[in-house]
Formats: structure tokens, sequence, C-alpha cells
């Protein structure tokens, strides 16, 4: 079994590599050989701005500094966020009472996208940081109250029959059975909402900021500097796949029970 | 005279749906005894999960009452035990995680648990899977962890619901045997639910019969074949044409 699963992620990574190598080389020869080139800068040029930033500034940083700057608002918003959603889903969950009350709010804020709330923001926070934060934050915070409360709605009420048969409190089916039994639809709800956060982070940085890969990216269309934007695309895509592949590493330990953990 | 564990009087169930009233459950009067091992036989659909769900306080009945050891049945608590169809075990604990867990909800401290739940763990025969995951196990260890899980709070009562119902014909008869086994050890009064004549007549000091749904008492019998069982023996076979006979039959 280990050796079967050994040979098939061997054989994973290198259709992976494959496929990067081949849409790298369609690029290059797209943005060569064509009239492409034009408004398209090669692969050549942008990878080679891309390392040479990490030690000559793009504007006031590094592109690790642009990245750093762009993940720490993403942290700040994204733990509030799934913080107040993984309570509230849950609570909205079990609770009948808090279901009845929050779940209508909770219904029409949903389906905003976080960025319509951007001129609200800056006219409620300005321009600094807490406008980014606000935003983030609202994009963690919908996904996971949604799957939280999936999670505890999705609890089979045998396990909890059983548990109760065998002497548990009300307290310890909720702790005991109920919550773990959320973890992996909890999971799934903060992996969609890092994916909501770090495109939202991008969105808010090219309203106004004076760092972070959206900054890089905005500039780059202010000066007509096309390597720069796809500088700035490339942090963004590397970062968010970095992200997934975090995420999806602590919801295996985590959940290893769990046929998903696997 | 014998100890009366479980008194079933007069009890019915019935379910109030969107589509209208059904009654599932007509006057039911059973009384199990002490170290008893009672088998429900009826044909499938008829309540007898109902009837063990109502024995158990997982549903209240609508009429007449359960008493275990005298006390009013009335939601679900730690002196029954009950063993699922679907394994129903906790898939985030392991084996012993899954076993320990009636003694540590009942505040047990850890050193004693951990002794009683490896004691019924080596019992039906998982030693070396105490930290395995029930998402490892095949379908016959799931239902051991459940038979040692429900043992190791050491309830009054047992009830079964066809806990072999979903296992393969040979793991079911390799089960059957081990529950024997298992149950001349450690004697428990025990309900076990089953719409296999074959298991009901293996396994039973007393088989009651079924009608279909409302389902009540059809009519008894006491088994005293000797055990082990031997399904093929004479007596055993003819008690399987009898029984079967008197059987509602259902499509």
């Amino acid at each position: 079994m280990g050796r079967f699963n050994d040979a098939s992620k061997a054989q994973k990574s290198i259709c992976a590599a494959l496929a990067i190598a081949a849409f790298i080389l369609l690029w290059f020869f797209a943005t060569n050989g064509t009239n492409l080139g034009v408004v398209l800068a090669g692969p050549v040029e942008v990878f080679r701005k891309f390392f040479v930033s990490f030690v000559q500034p793009l504007g006031t940083h590094t592109i690790p500094g642009h990245i750093l700057w762009s993940l720490s608002r993403v942290m700040v918003g994204f733990l509030a966020g799934s913080a107040l959603g993984i309570v509230l889903g849950v609570t909205m969950g079990w609770y009948r009472i808090i279901d009845a009350i929050f779940r209508p709010i909770y219904e029409m804020i949903r389906p905003i996208p976080p960025i319509a709330w951007i001129p609200l923001a800056i006219l409620w926070f300005g321009l600094g940081e807490v406008t980014k934060y606000f935003l983030i934050f609202l994009a963690a915070f919908g996904n996971v109250t949604m799957n939280a409360y999936a999670g505890v709605k999705s609890v089979d009420p045998v396990l909890i029959g059983a548990a109760k048969m065998l002497g548990a409190s009300d307290r310890r089916v909720f702790t005991s059975i109920v919550l773990p039994a959320c973890v992996p639809h909890i999971f799934a709800g903060l992996q969609i909402a890092l994916g909501s956060a770090w495109a939202t982070v991008v969105a808010a940085e090219m309203v106004r900021s004076s760092e972070g890969v959206g900054w890089v990216i905005i500039t780059g269309q202010d000066t007509n500097n096309s390597v720069q934007i796809l500088v700035g695309i490339i942090a963004v895509g590397a970062i968010g796949y970095l992200l997934a592949i975090l995420m999806r590493g602590i919801e295996a330990k985590l959940c290893a029970w769990s046929e998903r953990g696997k | 005279m014998k100890n009366e564990v479980i008194v079933c009087k007069d009890v019915s169930k019935r379910f109030e749906t969107e589509r209208g009233v059904v009654d599932v459950i007509d006057k039911v009067d059973l009384t199990v005894e002490e170290n008893e091992l009672v088998v429900l036989f009826g044909p499938g659909q008829c309540g007898k999960t109902t009837l063990i769900n109502v024995m158990a306080g997982l549903e209240t009945a609508t009429g007449g009452e359960v008493t275990v050891s005298g006390k009013k049945v009335e939601k679900p608590g730690p002196d029954r035990g009950v063993v699922y169809q679907t394994t129903a075990l906790f898939p985030w604990l392991t084996v012993m995680g899954n076993v320990e867990y009636g003694p540590k909800s009942r505040g047990i401290s850890k050193k004693e648990r951990r002794e009683r739940a490896q004691y019924y763990i080596d019992l039906v025969g998982l030693q070396g899977f105490e930290n395995s995951f029930p998402s490892k196990l095949s379908g016959g260890m799931k239902q051991r962890v459940g038979i040692a899980r429900a043992y190791c709070n050491e309830p009054v009562v047992m009830f079964m619901d066809e806990p072999f119902g979903h296992l393969d014909a040979q793991t079911r008869y390799l089960m059957q045997e081990e529950l024997m086994r298992i149950w001349e050890k450690e004697k428990r009064t025990i309900v076990f639910v089953t719409n296999n004549i074959e298991e009901a007549l293996y396994l039973a000091d007393r088989i009651v019969v079924m009608t279909n749904c409302p389902t009540t008492v059809k009519t008894e019998y006491k088994i005293d074949l000797p055990r082990p069982r031997d399904y093929v023996a004479p007596e055993f076979l003819h008690l399987r044409e009898e029984i079967s006979a008197v059987v509602d039959k259902t499509l």
C-alpha cells in the first residue's frame, strides 16, 4: 500500500512539473514568435524581474516584503473573521434561538461580495489598514459561518443518541460529538475563506496602499509596465497555492480519522 | 421468583407526521428477566427498532410505560446500553476512545476506565487495535467495538438492534458465535432484534414473535436447546420451520 502511494505521488509530481513546463514554453513561444509579445511580456523577462525583485525593491519594498505586507493583512482579517464565523456558525447550528435571531441578518449580508463594501469601509475607517482588515474579515467570516453552520446541521443524530445513551451530558455531547463532527466542514470553509481573503486583499490594496502585492499590480498598470503586473500576479498565485497546501496539511493532521483527512 | 429487569406495560407508539397518524407499536406487554437473552423477532419494518428505542429511552412512548430495574424510562441513560444497526461509532475517536467514552462521560478516573476498557477490548478480541480509528476497521471489527463500548459502561440491560444485519453471511455466523462466547463470560440482560430466524434461534433464551405494523406480541417461544447450538440439528430445524410459519409475511 505504502509503495503504491509513493509511486502515484511521484507520478503526480512529474505530471505537475511537466504541465507547468509546457505552459511556460507555450507562453515563451507565444510572446516571442507572434505579435502577442507587444501586449504580453515573455516568461524570461518576467521571471528575471521576479527574482531580481527579491533584492532590488519595487517601490519601497522587495517582493518578499510586499508579500509579507499582504500576508499580514490577510492573517489579521482571516483569523478574526474565521474565529467569529466558527463561533456564530456553530452556535447558530446548535441553539435554535440564536439561529432564529441571527440567521436572517446573516443570510442578507452573506451574498454581498466583500469588495462592494469598499466605499462604505473607506467612509467609516479611512484609507488605512483598518479598511483592509475589515474587507478581509468580511470575506472570511461569510464562508466560515456558512460551513460551520452546515457542519452542525449534518451531525448524525444517531451519534448524539449514542453519546446520550452512554451517559454524556448535553455539554459533553456538544464538546465531544458536535464539535469534532464539524471540524471537516469548518476546514472546507476555512479553505474557501482563505482563497477569498487573499483575493480581497489584492482588491483592497489596488484601491489604496503603498505596499503589498495588489500595489505591485496596480502601479504596474499606472506605469504601463506589464512585466511588473505579471510579477505581482505570479506572487499572488504562488502564495495562494502555498497557503492552500499549508491548510490541507493542517486539515490532514486534525482530521486523521476521516476519509477526507487521509 | 426470578428478577424482572425490564417491564413493558401497554406500550404504544404513535407518530404524527404531515401525512397523518401512524401507529407503530400497539400495546406491547413484555417482561425480561435478569441475564435473559430475549430476541424480538418479526418481519422487516415492523416497528422492532422503534420498540427498542422506546425501551432504551431514545424515543418516548405515547401510551403505557417501560421500567428498567423498577425505574421508569423517560430519557437516555447509562444504565441501558445500545448496540446499533449501523455501527454508530464516533469516527474521530480511536477504538480505545470509543470504548472508554461511557466511563469517561460518567467521570471515572483515567486509570480505572482505561483498565476496564482494555478488559472489554480484549474480551471482544481487538487487542492491538486500541489506537486504530474506526474507518480502518472491517464491518465485523466495528461491531465488536460497538459491543465493547456498550459493555464497558456496565449497563443493567443491553439493547442490540440488528447489529449483524449489515455483515456478510460468514462474518455474521462468526459474530453470533462471538456474542455467545462474550455473553457466557459476561452475563447481561440482552434484548436483541433481528429478522433472521437462524440468528434468533442460535442466540435466544426466548423468542418473542412480533406482528406486522402496528406491532404487538404475537406469541413467544422458550428455547431450551443446549449451547453452543447446531444450525442443522433436527430440533433446531424443526423450531425454525415452526416459527417461520407463524411470522407475518411482508413484501
